[in-house]
């Protein structure tokens, strides 16, 4: 037997071994945390950071949009999505019912959505209702505790302060599709991520680059239930983790006027149609309004399918902008371009008259004047002022289309005018060599006689027919029309100042040319005998041109039938081009009016409003200068009631 | 009067209660980091109620260490297990059902787990019966039948609770004694080849499905990241990203955003590690390394034989329980329900420490006194 402390000495040895194997296994546990947090630890600290901080984007704000006076035409608005992150998605018995309740959802939609999505990384949110509403928003928001998985997620959307008015020009934003990604990745060679958004159409595609600033982003914690709250990364335990603040796109500032816009908007009510209005003196764009329209703001503010359903099965298409994208027959309104021709080459002078007898023959053919008894002899002036077809027919059978097509050019017709602006059309100014080339054929005289009076395969848009009278107007300078006065940074530093650019200038040779050009423009509607002399206004001293397209080649027959009691697609297209004031000319403002039957009618009676805001607000001088001299020379009366001769109208 | 209370305290061995206390500081330091943002779970004020259990397991500490003799804890060790016992039973019968396991009883305001008594009342039964039952002898296997049963019987009520951790815990303090005890070299080789064929006849038979889906998730966690894998990424990715220094007190990530469940009881030492790196947990080591060591010093300086078993005993209670703990948060072991000593919350825990700590003090001081 031992006692009792020998008992404790025999056991030491044992004692010692457990105390040494303590310490190996506190040894392997210390290995393992160096194993951990050295050979590891940059891994794994990565890991813990990509756990609970989430990168998210912080959209820039868009630039602002303003008109030339520095009016606002496009801001932006917050639009509140309510989204679900399906990772983060608890007791869904609970959370998707509740939340249908809150957004009014039919039940099982949210079920539908999550199904449909049900093969996309959990961690990528899925939209549940764009654009909700504050009282929605409010809810989700103080129910934050219960609805786990759902969140508000904020964009900028646009709002267009006039709404329909100019949407064409302004365009719109709106979010990139899947198949569209590929595309504007390619274009801008940036990384642009599927709902992003982007400028789709007008301005806003145009100056995208501009708008549309320098997204930033911040780092957002996020735990395992998916609650996010802001890191503040006050303690730099991660170095380089720094939130991006948002860089604000430029603003633009538009050559645009707003008045000038809403007139026009006003004056095109109840027809369909464009207006542009030029500055003759820069080729900067004033007005440009196209009806239909549409409501650009609900393009960034998820579209309501019923909506783009109703744009697009629109038959008016209003979708297209009418300046730019449609070209027609610019009937009369192209006869000043025959009659530079005519003075031009020698052919005619001021003291040539041509005898109109209300038709002529050629070849096979026989020629109609609108004027069934035929204008009689006739001058320039009077040709132009009473738009008589067989003068400028007369004329041009005297050369060729080629002859034509080039003074025809040197105004600026039949070709893009290089407006900033998506998806112009060229027009067409056809030359012999074009007619082989696109049907394999002669040209034949005939045809030649049918263009000079602006019919044919002769093509242009409202924005070339505008630009056109700014040439006629300014002594020939094309000036690229220009929407853009300036772009500035939100210090208000112009970055980009856009001046005219003159894209060519044609010197006259016979300095009559433009001398009775004009006149003949101005008694149009300022001799009583002009097609358009009910249309003057007051104060305006406008000089300008009425012209009906046909939209269907018409027979003699078809010509003389009353306009209104055809069918609508049938009618003719009204025009009016003008420019002002003829003394001192400014600005040249071009009318089209589908289906308006005449330009004196339908077209001319919206270049009035226009052009009277414009001498009111930008030349009140001249305008009041014109009010005196229209005073007199007893002419400022105009008709207490405008109502017209029907027979005036067909030009 | 005063010079004997002098004489007392010097010769008052406080290392053990100093030693309590260092870890337990650090330990609720480290709770009331862990826990601090949890505001709307109501686990921020927990550090305080940890305060609260340590007061009354160091006073429980202090009382056992000046009135009891050893003598006493031996004359008490089967009542003490027998005690335990009898409350384990109370458990099955009427035990209060939380997370999933039957382990707590309720009695009035008082809730306790009494699985950790019997800890110690193992420890104590088993000093009890090797200082009394040929306590001379070199162990071989017949030896064990009757220690074997009074470890394995609390052990396999416990598992059945279930709470697999605290049986293994029991399992693993009885083989610490028994190794102590002088099992011959032998014997132990042979054990070890019967657990090894028990523990596979175990895994097929003898576990629920969490507790072999806890093997499973522990030999490839990213298997199942996302469900029971998720403890044990979580803990990696916390211990790993504090790196050598720690990202700082109060500044663990994971814990604030609560991607570690249960960080104020299993995961403490995650947190830990993340606040404080690698040096931090090397200084925590070492604390309880000098705590340990104390400890086995002791038992090879009494003079009786079952104060020196004893101590042995309670150096298994704290060693299993750190070493487990600290291991399956590294990912060195499957996750079972182990706390770390003196760091997780945990009142029951709290007080059997107390009174380990009182015993051990009190029978270091006796062997001062008797000197």
């Amino acid at each position: 037997m031992f006692g009792e402390e020998e008992l404790v000495k025999v056991h030491k040895n044992r004692a010692g071994i457990i105390g040494n194997i303590m310490l190996a296994c506190f040894g392997l546990i210390l290995a393992r945390l160096w194993y951990l947090q050295v050979y590891k630890g940059e891994q794994l600290h990565q890991f813990s950071i990509q756990n609970r901080l989430r990168k998210e984007v912080v959209w820039a704000p868009r630039g602002q949009i303003f008109s030339r006076d520095e009016q606002l035409l496009v801001d932006n608005i917050p639009r509140y999505d309510a989204i679900i992150t399906p990772q983060y998605l608890l007791e869904r018995d609970e959370t998707i019912p509740r939340l249908e309740k809150i957004l009014s959802l039919e039940p099982d939609t949210i079920q539908k959505l999550l199904k449909k999505n049900a093969n996309q990384a959990t961690y990528r949110p899925i939209t549940v209702k764009k654009n909700i509403d504050f009282n929605e928003l409010a809810q989700i928001e103080s129910l934050n505790a219960d609805l786990p998985g759902v969140s508000v997620q904020t964009f900028i959307s646009r709002e267009y302060k006039d709404k329909d008015v100019g949407a064409h020009l302004l365009g719109y934003i709106s979010e990139i599709s899947q198949d569209q990604l590929p595309k504007f990745k390619k274009r801008d060679s940036f990384d642009y991520r599927l709902g992003d958004f982007i400028g789709q159409f007008g301005v806003e595609e145009q100056l995208d680059r501009y708008l549309r600033g320098v997204n930033g982003h911040e780092f957002v914690e996020v735990d395992s239930r998916g609650r996010r709250k802001r890191y503040i990364n006050t303690d730099n335990l991660f170095k380089g983790i720094e939130d991006e603040n948002p860089t604000q796109g430029m603003n633009v500032r538009l050559t645009i006027d707003r008045d000038m816009q809403l007139a026009a908007y006003t004056a095109l009510e109840g027809k369909v149609g464009s207006v542009v209005a030029i500055d003759i003196e820069t080729g900067e764009i004033l007005t440009m309004v196209s009806r239909p329209a549409f409501d650009p703001s609900q393009f960034s503010r998820g579209l309501n399918p019923e909506y783009w359903r109703s744009l697009i099965t629109n038959k008016l298409n209003p979708l297209r902008d009418r300046n730019i994208q449609e070209h027609f027959s610019p009937g009369s309104t192209f006869k000043p371009v025959t009659g530079i021709m005519g003075l031009e080459e020698n052919l005619v002078d001021e003291h040539s008259d041509v005898v109109c007898t209300g038709s002529l023959k050629f070849g096979r053919k026989a020629y109609h004047c609108w004027k069934k008894e035929g204008h009689g002899s006739t001058s320039m002036v009077k040709a132009i002022r009473e738009s008589c077809n067989i003068y400028f027919q007369k004329t041009a059978m005297r050369t060729g289309i080629d002859t034509l097509a080039k003074y025809a050019h040197l105004l600026g017709l039949g070709k893009k005018t290089g407006i900033a602006l998506p998806r112009e059309v060229s027009g067409l100014i056809p030359t012999e060599e074009w007619k082989k080339k696109r049907f394999g054929e002669e040209w034949q005289p005939g045809e030649t006689l049918s263009c000079s009076i602006g019919q044919s395969y002769v093509l242009t848009s409202t924005i070339q027919l505008a630009q056109a009278y700014a040439v006629i107007a300014n002594g020939g300078k094309i000036y690229r029309p220009q929407l853009v006065k300036e772009i500035y940074n939100e210090k208000g530093e112009i970055t980009q100042p856009f001046k005219p650019e003159l894209v060519s200038d044609f010197k006259f040779k016979n300095p009559n040319t433009l001398r009775l050009v004009r006149e003949g423009l101005y008694q149009v509607l300022n001799n009583q005998k002009g097609t358009a002399y009910y249309r003057r206004g007051k104060g305006l001293q406008m000089a300008g041109k009425t012209g009906t397209a046909q939209v269907v080649r018409a027979s003699a027959d078809k010509v003389y039938q009353k306009c209104d009691q055809m069918e609508y697609q049938y009618r003719h297209h009204g025009i009016f081009v003008a420019f002002a004031p003829y003394k001192n000319p400014k600005v040249a403002i071009a009318v089209l009016v589908e289906h308006g039957c005449s330009g004196s009618g339908a077209a001319a009676p919206v270049v009035e409003p226009v052009m009277t805001t414009y001498m009111k607000k930008y030349q009140p001088e001249l305008y009041l200068e014109n009010l005196e001299l229209e005073k007199q020379m007893g002419t400022s009366i105009a008709p207490a009631a405008k109502v017209v001769p029907v027979d005036v109208d067909v030009d | 009067m005063y010079q004997s209370l002098v004489a007392y305290l010097k010769r008052y061995d406080f290392s053990f209660i100093g030693s309590f206390f260092a870890i337990f500081l650090v330990g609720v330091l480290n709770l009331y980091s862990a826990t601090h943002s949890q505001t709307h779970d109501g686990l921020h004020m927990l550090y305080r109620s940890q305060i609260i259990w340590w007061l009354m397991a160091t006073a429980t500490a202090i009382i056992v260490s000046i009135i009891f003799n050893p003598k006493t804890f031996e004359r008490v060790s089967y009542f003490a297990y027998g005690v335990t016992f009898f409350l384990l039973i109370l458990v099955i019968i009427m035990g209060d059902v939380g997370m999933g396991a039957q382990r707590w009883l309720n009695f009035g305001p008082i809730r306790m787990q009494p699985s950790e008594f019997m800890k110690l009342g193992l420890a104590m039964a088993l000093a009890r019966y090797f200082s009394r039952v040929h306590p001379e002898r070199e162990l071989v296997l017949k030896d064990l039948i009757v220690p074997g049963l009074i470890a394995a019987i609390p052990a396999v009520m416990v598992i059945i609770q279930p709470d697999l951790g605290t049986g293994m815990l029991l399992l693993l303090i009885f083989s610490m004694v028994i190794f102590y005890k002088r099992l011959k070299w032998k014997t132990i080789i042979s054990l070890i080849m019967a657990a090894l064929v028990g523990g596979v006849l175990m895994y097929n038979f003898g576990l629920r499905e969490y507790q072999r889906k806890r093997i499973h998730t522990f030999i490839d966690p990213y298997a199942d990241a996302k469900g029971s894998g998720y403890n044990a990424i979580q803990s990696e990715i916390a211990i790993g990203s504090g790196r050598l220094f720690g990202k700082g007190f109060k500044n663990s990530s994971q814990a604030s955003l609560q991607y570690l469940p249960e960080n104020h009881t299993d995961f403490v030492f995650a947190i830990f590690n993340e606040e404080h790196g690698f040096f931090g947990s090397m200084f925590l080591v070492l604390l309880y390394l000098i705590l340990f060591l104390r400890l086995i010093w002791l038992a090879s300086s009494v003079q009786r034989f079952y104060d020196s078993v004893l101590v042995i005993g309670i150096t298994g209670i704290f060693f299993w329980h750190t070493f487990i703990n600290m291991s399956m948060v590294s990912g060195m072991m499957p996750i079972v329900g182990i706390p770390l000593p003196m760091m997780s919350y945990g009142g029951s825990a709290m007080m059997t420490y107390g009174v380990c700590i009182g015993m051990v003090t009190a029978i270091s001081n006796s062997r001062n006194f008797f000197n």
